[in-house]
């Protein structure tokens, strides 16, 4: 899911017509300052990153002054939350806040469901999960008609809303399940909306999280990966992407693991298809090692995709060692992958001498496949060649991941031991 | 010099090289591994039998010709695989 920040996603409510705290993002305290004697009261200073809890992380501060406002992103802006740096804050005006609500639009992925679900709940502002069941109110909600205002009206009773204020919340929840719609959300959360001290209801929060799938009908959105990232977007990230984005011949992926291209003990990590990708992990997971990267080439690719996907995976800074993780009885054909490999090693290996491959490899044309790699990578694989630590692995290790996760801590260790010796 | 281009990919083959290749192994992977693109005319692999939207249309990007001539025959043949961002992410690091 494409996932925006909390101050994006209000941007798109109040362009929908959704109210919102007056407020906008800033990247400095300077901003910050400017933002707060534009909305001239009390403000909100609000960490923006893609991560619950941020109240308990400090990240959200109430203040009175411009230079107040300055203050606390000065110190929020330094601030890491869960690994992701805070480079945005959001200053918004600060509510006369009567009471919190909650609601959510997400997908009921059930079988007698698959629609558009909406949850309610008054005890907004808390997490979802520490509400007592009884007090959450669902609905599904027909994914051709929409959420119709009778519907909601019957919601909103169910839920317990008082009936003076049974129209204003039913049409509340109303336009936000159009926006829903609109944005082609896979969840809306807007957690509180509050009422006011004068009765409006507006969105205090919003997460926000885009189908995948339907970016491409959304240019205004400008999501440049349209993909679930646990960061920023990262140069690799990139990479991979327009390994991807153009061409639908099998699956190419690649993207980054929060490797810092620095510290010893990461794997350039290569598994053909998601079960295979699990068990290559176990691999790794068994002995230590981590993986600089998630990759997949899967779903029969052309050879020009594969050798996309390693080049690139071979090509990052200070790995200790390559896995390509055939680890599951493929039904591809495999000597695709053999002959992308075979040219990829040969022209990254003499950069990297003596760097750790293995090579598992198992499934559809498996004899044909391992003859291109013995033969294509034997002139590399002497003892003294910079392919000295490539191993070759078949069918008879094909669910054998401790045995291909401690291969490579061996090589890796060794590998790195004659890295240090030369002093690199 | 004879230059073939795939959907993302360059061909290029030395075709001098070519007249003393025993093997002609470049077309015999093109048969077994993907459609039977190069053919052999006068010694040398050729795809003059298929217009360039045939070459496009058929051509499976399968790599297999490089390895082969790499191997088996006269190291006649290269492919250029362009990967977007992939220098600028090198120089970055000057691992260029
Ligand atoms: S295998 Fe190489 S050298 Fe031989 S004919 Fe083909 S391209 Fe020419």
């Amino acid at each position: 899911m494409a996932k925006f920040l909390e101050y994006q996603g209000k941007e798109w409510l109040a362009k929908a017509g959704i109210p919102v705290p007056k407020g906008r993002s800033a990247s400095s305290p300077e901003e910050a300052q400017q933002a707060a004697e534009w909305i001239g009261k009390s403000v909100a200073v609000k960490g923006q990153v893609q991560a619950g809890g941020r109240g308990k992380a400090g990240i959200v501060k109430l203040v009175e002054t411009p230079s107040e406002a300055s203050a606390a992103a000065a110190e929020i802006l330094v601030k890491t939350v869960k690994g992701l740096p805070v480079r945005q804050v959001l200053i918004e005006e600060k509510l006369a806040i009567k009471k919190e609500y909650y609601c959510s639009f997400v997908i009921n992925n059930a079988r007698d469901a698959r629609c558009p679900m909406l949850m309610f709940s008054s005890e907004g502002g808390m997490d979802i999960e520490s509400v007592p069941e009884e007090l959450i109110f669902k609905m599904n909600i027909d994914p051709i008609f929409g959420l119709q205002i009778y519907d909601a009206i019957d919601f909103c009773v169910r839920a317990g809303i008082p009936n003076k204020e049974l129209s204003k919340f039913a049409s509340f929840l109303t336009k936000l399940s159009q926006v829903y719609k609109k944005y082609d959300c896979q969840t809306l959360e807007i957690n509180p909306f509050v009422m006011t001290e004068d009765g409006s209801l507006i969105c205090a929060d919003c997460k926000m999280e885009i189908d995948n799938s339907s970016v491409g009908r959304h240019p205004e959105f400008g999501i440049k990966i349209a993909r679930d990232l646990p960061g920023e977007v990262t140069e690799l990230d990139m990479i991979g992407w327009s390994i991807e984005e153009t061409d639908a011949r099998g699956t190419g992926f690649l993207m980054n693991m929060g490797y810092d291209e620095v510290s010893p003990g990461y794997i350039g990590y290569h598994p053909i298809g998601g079960g295979s990708a699990m068990m290559g992990l176990d691999a790794l997971n068994q002995v230590g090692l981590k993986p600089a990267n998630y990759a997949d080439t899967s779903g029969n690719p052309v050879g020009s995709k594969i050798y996309r996907v390693a080049k690139s995976v071979l090509s990052q800074p200070n790995i200790d060692g390559y896995l390509l993780g055939g680890f599951m009885m493929a039904n591809q054909e495999q000597w695709h992958h053999a002959n992308a490999i075979v040219k990829v090693l040969w022209e990254e290996l003499p950069k990297k001498p003596g760097l750790p491959c293995v090579l598992l490899l198992c499934g559809n044309r498996e004899d044909e496949s391992m003859e291109i790699l013995r033969k294509g990578l034997a002139e590399l694989m002497t003892s003294d060649g910079i392919g000295k630590r490539i191993e070759i692995y078949g069918k008879e290790h094909v669910t054998d991941t401790k045995f291909i996760g401690q291969r490579l801590l061996a090589l890796a260790k060794e590998y790195r031991a004659e890295k240090d010796a030369q002093g690199k | 010099m004879l230059e073939i281009k795939e959907k993302s990919i360059t061909i290029g083959i030395d075709t001098n090289k070519c007249d003393t290749c025993e093997t002609k192994a470049c077309a015999a992977a093109c048969k077994k591994y993907a459609r039977g693109l190069l053919q052999i005319v006068d010694g040398k692999p050729s795809v003059e039998h298929l217009s360039a939207e045939e070459v496009l249309r058929l051509g499976t990007e399968c790599l297999a010709c490089e390895i082969a001539c790499k191997f088996e025959g006269n190291k006649a043949l290269t492919i250029n695989i362009p990967i977007a961002g992939l220098d600028v992410y090198l120089t970055k690091r000057g691992l260029q």
